[in-house]
C-alpha cells in the first residue's frame, strides 16, 4: 500500500540563520562566548584602522595648497594630497616635455586600438593581430616616444606599423559590421571574389604592399621632435620597461624551456646554464652589472643608452623565470599527448605548437600572470640606478622644496595605482581562465 | 645593500685597473663636450637644496647651478646640459668610465677619495658639517649632554661613523638607530622613537623647516665633522679641470665684485673697475688658456647668477630655498669672515 498525497505539502520556512541577518550573525559570529569576544575585538580593530585612515586621508585631508607649510597651517594632522596632485604629470609622464605629452597618450591609444579586436567576436585573423602587436607596434610606439631622425630601418618599420594599424582597424570594423575579413572584402571589390584562396592571398599581399609604399612616402614627409630617453619617467617608464619585459618574457621563456628539454646536448646545456645563472642572482645585481660593468667592455668613448641596458637585463632575467614556469607546464602534460601527436605524423614543431604547448600554457595562466605582476613591481628597482620611474618620482616629491618631507601621501597614492593595475591583470587572468575553461570547475 | 656595495667596489677597482687611474680618453674632455653639443653633469638622487626636481620636471639647486654655469661658460647657453642622476654607490664609477663629464653633487672632499679614485676635487661650493637636532623641551643645549641618548642616523654614510667616533671620544655611550631614508628617520624622531637626529647641518636645517612645528626643535651648536662639498672631475685632464674650477671661481668672484645677473649688462658697458672689465671680457684675454669664448664669465653671471644669488635661491630664504642662514657661516664670502674665496682673476 502506498501513501499518496494529492497536493504538495506547504514548504517550510528556511532556517532562521539563512533568512535574516541577525540569524546569520548569531550563527557565524556569536555562536559561542569565545567567538563573540573575538568578533567584538576584531570589529574594534577594524574600526580603529579604517577610521584612522579615513580621518587622515579624507576628513582632515587638504586637497588644494601651494606648499606643505600651507597644508600644515590648515590642518596639521591631515594628509596633504595637494603635493601629489601638483606632481601628477611627473608621476605619470616623468620629465617628458609637457607640450609633447600627447604623444604618450596617443601611443597608449594606438595600443588599445591595436589590441581591442582581440576581444571582439567575429573578427578574423586574431593570431596575426597578436603577432603584429608584439612585432610591429613597439617600433611605431618607440618612434612616437623618442622621435628624431628615423633612418632606413625605422622608416620601414614605422611604415609597416602604420599599414598594420590601418589594416587591423578596417579588418575589425568589417568583422564586427559585416562578419567578413579585410582580405575577403578587398578581393571582392577588385573582382577576385571567386578566385582560389591562394590567389586571393596574393592579391591581398599586393594590396598591403601598395599601402606600404604609400605609407612610406607619407611618413618620409614628417619627423617627430626628438625626446631624449633621459626625460622618460614616471608610470610611463615603468610601463615601457615592464611592457617590453612582459612581451619578450613569454616567447623567450618558451624557447628556453624547450631548449632545456631538448635532446641535443649543446642546446640543453646552454639553456640550463643560462637559466641557472640568471635565476641565481638578484635582479638588482643584474641591473648593476648591466649599467656599470657592461660599459667597461665597450670601446673607448662609447656611452650606451642606460635604458636599453636596463631593458635587456629585465628581459633576460624574466625570460629565465618564465622558462621554468613554462617547463613546469610542459612536465604536467602526459607523455601520451606527444606520442599521440607522433602517431598522426606530426613532427617536433607540430607536436609542440599544436598539441603540447597550448595545453601547457593554458594550465600555467595563473603562474604566468603572477610572474608578470612580479615583473611590473620589480621594475621599480630601476629607481635605485637613477632612472626616474614611478617610484623614483614618488620619492622625489619629499625632496622638492615646497613639499619637503611629504613622503607618506605619494607612497599611498603609488600603492593605490599599483593595486589598480595588478588587480586588473589578476581579473583578466581569471577571465582568460574561465574563457579557456581550464581547471576543474566546482 | 651589501651586494651592491661589494659590486660597486668591484666595479671601481675594475675601472682603475682598466684605466690605470687616469683619464679614459686621449682627447680632452672639453673638445668632447664641445663636439657633443651638451655637457653631461652628474648629480645624485634628489636632495633638498643641492639638486631637486620641481613639479614640471626641471632640475634646480645649488649643485645644478654649477652644472649650468659650466654649460654657460662653454656654450653660452645654460640649458645645454644633461643632468644625470646617479646613486651614490655608482657616482665615482660613472665619472671614471666617462658616462659623466663632471660630478657636481654632495661629495665630501677627502684625501683618500682625491688620491685613490682617479679624480680631482675642485673648489668647494658648500661647507657643511655634522650636527644634532633635539626637541627644545628636552632642555638639551649641548651635544655633550646626550649621554646614553638614542640618536637617529642614516646608515652607510660617514655620518654614522662620525657619530660613533664622537660618542667614544666624549664617553657618551650613544646608541644609534639607523635608517635608509631621511623621511623615515625624521618620522621616527618626531614620533619619539629617538631623542635626537644627526646629519649634515644644512640638510637638517632643511628638514627641520619642514617639520609640523619647526620652532619645537633646535640644532645644537657642536659640529662633529668637516664636510667640504666640492665638484670633481677625472684625474689627468688639466684643461677641463681649469674650466670647471674657474667657472665656480667666477661665480664667487662676481659676488665679491658686486656683479649679479641683474646688473651684469650695465657693468660690462659702464664699469671703470679694471677687475670687472677683465673678468667680463672687455679688457685682456683671460679666456685664452681656458679655451673658451671671450664672454664666458659674462655668460655664467648673466644666465646663472653669482654665488650669493644662487645660495639665496636654493639654500637661503628664496622661494625655493631651504632657509639656512649664510651670515657667520663658512659659506659667507671671505670678506664677511667666511671661506668663499676666489683667487684673483687676472
Amino acid at each position: 500500500m502506498a501513501i499518496v498525497t494529492i497536493s504538495t505539502s506547504n514548504s517550510r520556512p528556511p532556517p532562521i540563520n539563512e533568512a535574516t541577518l541577525i540569524g546569520w550573525m548569531r550563527m557565524h559570529l556569536f555562536s559561542s562566548p569565545l567567538n563573540s569576544i573575538l568578533t567584538i575585538l576584531t570589529t574594534y580593530i577594524i574600526y580603529l584602522t579604517v577610521s584612522g585612515v579615513w580621518v587622515w586621508g579624507v576628513v582632515d585631508a587638504i586637497w588644494i595648497a601651494d606648499t606643505r607649510r600651507e597644508c600644515f597651517d590648515i590642518n596639521i594632522s591631515g594628509a596633504c594630497w595637494a603635493g601629489v596632485s601638483a606632481w601628477m604629470e611627473n608621476i605619470f609622464y616623468g620629465r617628458y616635455p609637457r607640450e609633447e605629452i600627447w604623444r604618450i597618450d596617443f601611443g597608449l591609444f594606438l595600443l588599445f586600438l591595436w589590441m581591442a579586436p582581440l576581444w571582439m567576436p567575429r573578427v578574423r585573423g586574431k593570431v596575426i593581430i597578436g603577432m603584429t602587436t608584439v612585432f610591429l607596434y613597439p617600433f611605431l610606439a618607440g618612434y612616437l616616444f623618442s622621435g628624431g631622425d628615423k633612418g632606413i630601418f625605422m622608416s620601414v618599420m614605422v611604415s609597416a606599423a602604420i599599414v598594420g594599424i590601418i589594416a587591423n582597424t578596417l579588418n575589425a570594423t568589417l568583422g564586427v559590421l559585416a562578419d567578413r575579413s579585410l582580405s575577403n572584402f578587398v578581393n571582392n571589390k577588385l573582382g577576385f571574389g571567386n578566385a582560389p584562396e591562394e590567389k586571393q592571398q596574393k592579391v591581398f599581399l599586393i594590396f598591403l604592399a601598395v599601402c606600404f609604399v604609400l605609407a612610406y612616402i607619407w611618413q618620409s614627409g614628417w619627423q617627430a621632435e626628438i625626446v631624449s630617453w633621459t626625460k622618460w619617467g614616471g608610470l610611463f617608464l615603468t610601463l615601457v620597461i615592464s611592457g617590453i619585459g612582459i612581451a619578450s618574457a613569454l616567447p623567450g621563456g618558451i624557447i628556453l624551456a624547450m631548449g632545456r628539454r631538448s635532446k641535443l646536448p649543446v642546446i640543453r646545456v646552454l639553456s640550463t646554464a643560462f637559466i641557472e645563472l640568471f635565476r641565481s642572482v638578484p635582479l638588482i645585481t643584474v641591473l648593476f652589472m648591466a649599467t656599470t660593468m657592461f660599459p667597461l667592455f665597450m670601446p673607448e668613448g662609447v656611452v650606451l643608452n642606460k635604458l636599453v641596458q636596463v631593458i635587456i637585463a629585465v628581459c633576460l632575467f624574466n625570460a629565465c623565470y618564465m622558462a621554468e614556469t613554462v617547463r613546469a607546464g610542459l612536465q604536467a602534460i602526459p607523455k601520451g599527448q606527444a606520442e599521440g601527436a607522433h602517431t598522426i605524423g606530426l613532427g617536433y614543431w607540430g607536436t609542440m605548437g599544436l598539441i603540447v604547448m597550448p595545453q601547457a600554457l593554458k594550465h600555467m595562466i595563473p603562474n604566468i600572470v603572477g610572474s608578470f605582476m612580479g615583473l611590473l613591481k620589480d621594475t621599480t628597482l630601476v629607481s635605485i640606478i637613477g632612472l626616474f620611474d614611478i617610484l623614483g618620482m614618488l620619492r622625489s616629491i619629499s625632496r622638492d622644496t615646497p613639499w619637503l618631507g611629504l613622503h607618506k601621501e605619494p607612497l599611498v597614492f603609488g600603492a593605490m595605482l599599483f593595486f589598480i593595475i595588478c588587480f586588473a591583470m589578476s581579473k583578466y587572468s581569471r577571465h582568460l581562465e574561465a574563457k579557456l575553461s581550464t581547471g576543474h570547475k566546482v | 645593500m651589501k651586494i651592491t656595495t661589494l659590486l660597486t667596489s668591484v666595479a671601481a677597482v675594475a675601472v682603475m685597473v682598466l684605466t690605470g687611474g687616469t683619464s679614459v680618453y686621449a682627447e680632452s674632455t672639453l673638445d668632447i663636450v664641445k663636439k657633443r653639443g651638451h655637457l653631461r653633469c652628474q648629480v645624485g638622487q634628489p636632495s633638498p637644496g643641492y639638486y631637486n626636481l620641481d613639479a614640471d620636471g626641471n632640475w634646480y639647486g645649488l649643485d645644478v647651478a654649477t652644472c649650468r654655469a659650466v654649460a654657460a661658460a662653454i656654450f653660452g647657453d645654460a640649458n645645454k646640459v644633461e643632468i644625470q642622476s646617479v646613486s651614490s654607490q655608482m657616482r665615482f664609477t660613472a665619472l671614471a668610465n666617462g658616462e659623466s663629464d663632471l660630478l657636481s653633487r654632495t661629495a665630501t672632499w677627502t684625501l683618500s677619495r682625491d688620491t685613490q679614485l682617479g679624480l680631482d676635487f675642485l673648489q668647494p661650493n658648500f661647507y657643511d658639517g655634522q650636527g644634532f637636532t633635539v626637541r627644545k623641551d628636552s632642555g638639551i643645549t649641548s651635544a655633550l649632554q646626550l649621554k646614553g641618548a638614542k640618536v637617529c642616523v642614516l646608515t652607510g654614510t660617514t655620518t654614522e661613523l662620525n657619530l660613533a667616533d664622537y660618542s667614544r671620544a666624549n664617553n657618551l655611550n650613544i646608541s644609534a638607530v639607523t635608517f635608509e631614508d631621511f623621511n623615515v628617520r625624521d618620522e621616527t624622531y618626531l614620533n619619539g622613537g629617538c631623542d635626537s637626529t644627526t646629519g649634515d647641518k644644512s640638510s637638517m636645517a632643511g628638514n627641520l623647516a619642514a617639520f609640523p612645528v619647526p620652532s619645537d626643535h633646535i640644532i645644537l651648536p657642536e659640529t662633529l665633522s668637516k664636510e667640504p662639498l666640492a665638484p670633481a672631475v677625472r684625474h689627468g685632464d688639466s684643461q677641463w679641470r681649469d674650466v670647471v674650477a674657474w667657472s665656480v671661481f667666477a661665480m664667487i668672484n662676481a659676488e665679491e665684485l658686486g656683479i649679479s645677473s641683474s646688473n651684469v649688462d650695465d657693468m660690462r658697458a659702464n664699469s671703470d673697475n679694471v677687475s670687472v672689465r677683465r673678468m667680463l671680457g672687455v679688457e685682456g684675454n683671460l679666456e685664452k688658456g681656458l679655451g673658451l669664448s671671450k664672454d664666458w664669465a659674462y655668460n655664467i653671471i648673466k644666465l646663472v647668477g653669482n654665488y650669493g644669488e644662487n645660495y639665496e635661491a636654493y639654500m637661503g630664504h628664496g622661494k625655493l630655498g631651504i632657509g639656512i642662514d649664510r651670515a657667520g657661516s663658512a659659506n659667507a664670502l671671505w670678506t664677511n669672515g667666511g671661506l668663499m674665496y676666489s683667487p684673483p682673476m687676472r
